[in-house]
């Protein structure tokens, strides 16, 4: 029995710790300094977790796929505090790929201003603002966006959405390739879209407290959201299409929504 | 040319108030001077200001075939400078392990006034342009990221970085600035045509070239216009597509079928020396593209309609043909072609 001790102890600390941290009588004043924002972006299919390389559930079109590297650029993040001011984490450090393959899945936002902050605000892909900015606006991004395979290189552009693999349908009963990569067409369509999403519950941020926001990402409304459907037994690749390309951007939109948050423990 | 002056004496009285004693601070600017007979430049000269280290290092990258994966392959393996810095003879680029492209080198002048670039306008920054080459598998089948390793690797470049840029680091964005800063640099203004339009004092057009130039500027200065000789614009110009390439030009790039078989209007500069012609290079005189503009002009559904008023094309005599090609050899820059700053050796 003796052995129990210790832990019971450390669960009751630990209990007695998050009560006081997350006390709701703890007046505002007390958010002071700054602290860290990260974003999870926990990749998944159709309300399941996302595996490479696994066949899915068949969405609703009856296509079943296996997807082998889903990649996406987020970018411009923004806070939105319970007094509707907006905070706009630094520009130029705003760019960020999500690697399913890589692992990455993670976002930092540091030195966030103390406060109580109720959405997030955020872009997927690269502005033209951005692009424009030539060299120096791209900086060491433009090395990372190559190592991620999120670099164009025929156009000289992102890709903002990297999403491969195979699919079966009733039609195409041998498997066959799929290739999605969505982004700016050059200087004739923006397909860079921004996203706002109302947290479920407040983050709280100060010296003493970072926090986490735990997205969950459907990929599946990649092809099915609101606005469109796309089947991949018509086209299976599509990358510089003038219709689906932006359609794709605009469903891409629809895949964030905020599982949870964390307030005060920085992570999941 | 009064503006050339003054840059002259600006650049003199800059070197002579230059301190000498700290080998970085003598990285002076370089004067990037606007003809006056040309637009405002494009490209953001101030966010990236070449400088005589920038520019020499820009130069050094582009001569040096390690930007390519079997390291033979330079921008000036192309882009020649004795034929305004194209590929002569060729009809396409020739890269990597004998690989060859689908479109012809077009020149290398007056990047700084021109808002897109390549056949397609792939890409609307200058600075970002050596990416598609470098990275094109069939020209020089590199990474970036490889690239920088091996320049990284090289103690010259370590030094030439360090002098060239504030951070000194050896990274995509010092890379790309010092490529833009010697392209930047390449500009062809000192044709005769250019001393004719700036009326220079003792440069006169023979009959035949003024006559040339009055048809130009009636029957070709719509789509080949300003001192640059180009609008800039797509453009299908109406040639049958090569069925072993069906090249989609501006489609490529937008994914629109309003802009299948659509090229960029090239400019004219220096047109004399750039044989072969159009974006697959299949013409080899300038004459073969007269007579196609006289009756070559296929329709389709994206021909422009500027070649199409009551018949295809633009109707030429065999006399107004010749006077363009008196006029459009005024066109060629012996300075460019000859000078020192851009020369390899």
């Amino acid at each position: 029995m003796k052995k129990y001790i210790v832990p019971v102890l450390v669960l009751l600390s630990l209990v007695s710790v998050s009560c006081s941290s997350d006390d709701d009588g703890m007046s505002e004043e007390k958010l002071e300094g700054t602290g860290e924002v990260s974003l999870t972006f926990d990749n998944g299919f159709g309300g399941n977790d996302l595996v490479l390389n696994t066949a899915n559930t068949a969405n609703a079109n009856g296509e079943v796929l296996t997807i082998s590297r889903f990649n996406y650029i987020v970018s411009n993040f923004r806070l939105v505090t319970k007094d509707g001011e907006e905070f706009t984490f630094a520009k130029d450090n705003s760019y960020f790929i999500i690697n399913q393959e890589a692992g990455e899945e993670t976002v930092e936002l540091p030195e966030i201003p103390a406060g109580e902050y109720t959405t997030v605000k955020f872009g997927i892909g690269v502005d033209q603002e951005k692009f424009q900015q030539g060299a120096e606006g791209q900086g060491d991004f433009l090395a990372q966006a190559e190592a991620n395979n999120m670099m164009w290189s025929w156009q000289a552009g992102y890709k903002f959405l990297n999403f491969e693999g195979t699919f079966t349908s009733e039609t195409v009963t041998e498997a066959e390739n799929f290739k999605v990569h969505m982004g700016s067409h050059g200087s004739s369509l923006d397909n860079y879209k921004e996203v706002s999403i109302e947290l479920p519950t407040n983050i709280k941020v100060s010296n003493e407290m970072d926090s986490n926001i735990h997205l969950k990402i459907d990929a599946s409304k990649i092809l099915i959201s609101s606005t469109s459907n796309i089947k991949f037994s018509e086209q299976a690749v599509i990358m510089v299409d003038e219709v689906k390309s932006p359609q794709i951007a605009v469903n891409v939109t629809e895949m964030f929504t905020v599982d949870h948050v964390h307030n005060g423990s920085g992570h999941n | 040319m009064r503006l050339f002056y003054l840059v002259y004496i600006a650049i003199v009285l800059v070197s002579c108030s230059a301190p000498k004693e700290d080998y970085v601070e003598n990285n002076e600017l370089l004067e990037f001077s606007v003809p006056s007979n040309f637009p405002e430049p494009v490209y953001p000269i101030d966010a990236n200001p070449p400088t005589k280290f920038g520019f020499e290092l820009g130069k050094k990258l582009f001569y040096d075939g390690k930007l390519s994966s079997n390291g033979f392959i330079s921008c000036g393996f192309c882009h020649e400078q004795r034929t305004a810095f194209t590929h002569h003879g060729h009809q396409f680029s020739h890269g990597v392990d004998d690989k060859e492209g689908t479109r012809n080198t077009p020149p290398i002048q007056n990047a700084a006034f021109m808002p897109e670039f390549t056949w397609d306008g792939a890409t609307s920054h200058l600075d970002l342009f050596p990416i598609i080459p470098i990275t094109n598998e069939v020209e020089m089948g590199e990474t970036m990221g490889n690239v920088l390793l091996k320049l990284n690797a090289d103690e010259e470049y370590n030094g030439m970085f360090a002098a060239a840029f504030d951070d000194g680091e050896i990274n995509a964005e010092n890379f790309l600035k010092a490529l833009s800063q010697f392209m930047v640099m390449m500009v062809s203004a000192e044709s005769k045509y250019d001393k004719y339009s700036r009326e220079e004092e003792g440069v006169e057009f023979t009959a035949l070239e003024k006559k040339g130039l009055a048809i130009f500027a009636q029957k070709c200065a719509s789509c080949h216009s300003s001192d640059l000789f180009t609008d800039h614009s797509f453009r299908n110009n109406g040639l049958p597509p090569n069925p072993k390439l069906n090249d989609i030009g501006r489609a490529e790039v937008s994914g629109a079928e309003q802009d299948k078989y659509k090229f960029k209007v090239p400019s004219l500069r220096n047109v004399a020396l750039t044989a072969p012609y159009m974006h697959d290079g299949r013409f080899g005189t300038l004459m073969n593209v007269l007579n196609f503009y006289d009756s070559g002009v296929v329709n389709s559904e994206t021909l422009d309609p500027i070649l199409n008023n009551d018949e295809l094309g633009v109707k030429l005599e065999n006399d107004e043909k010749e006077a363009l090609i008196a006029f459009l050899n005024t066109l060629t820059d012996e300075n460019y072609i000859n000078d020192a700053r851009f020369a390899e050796y």
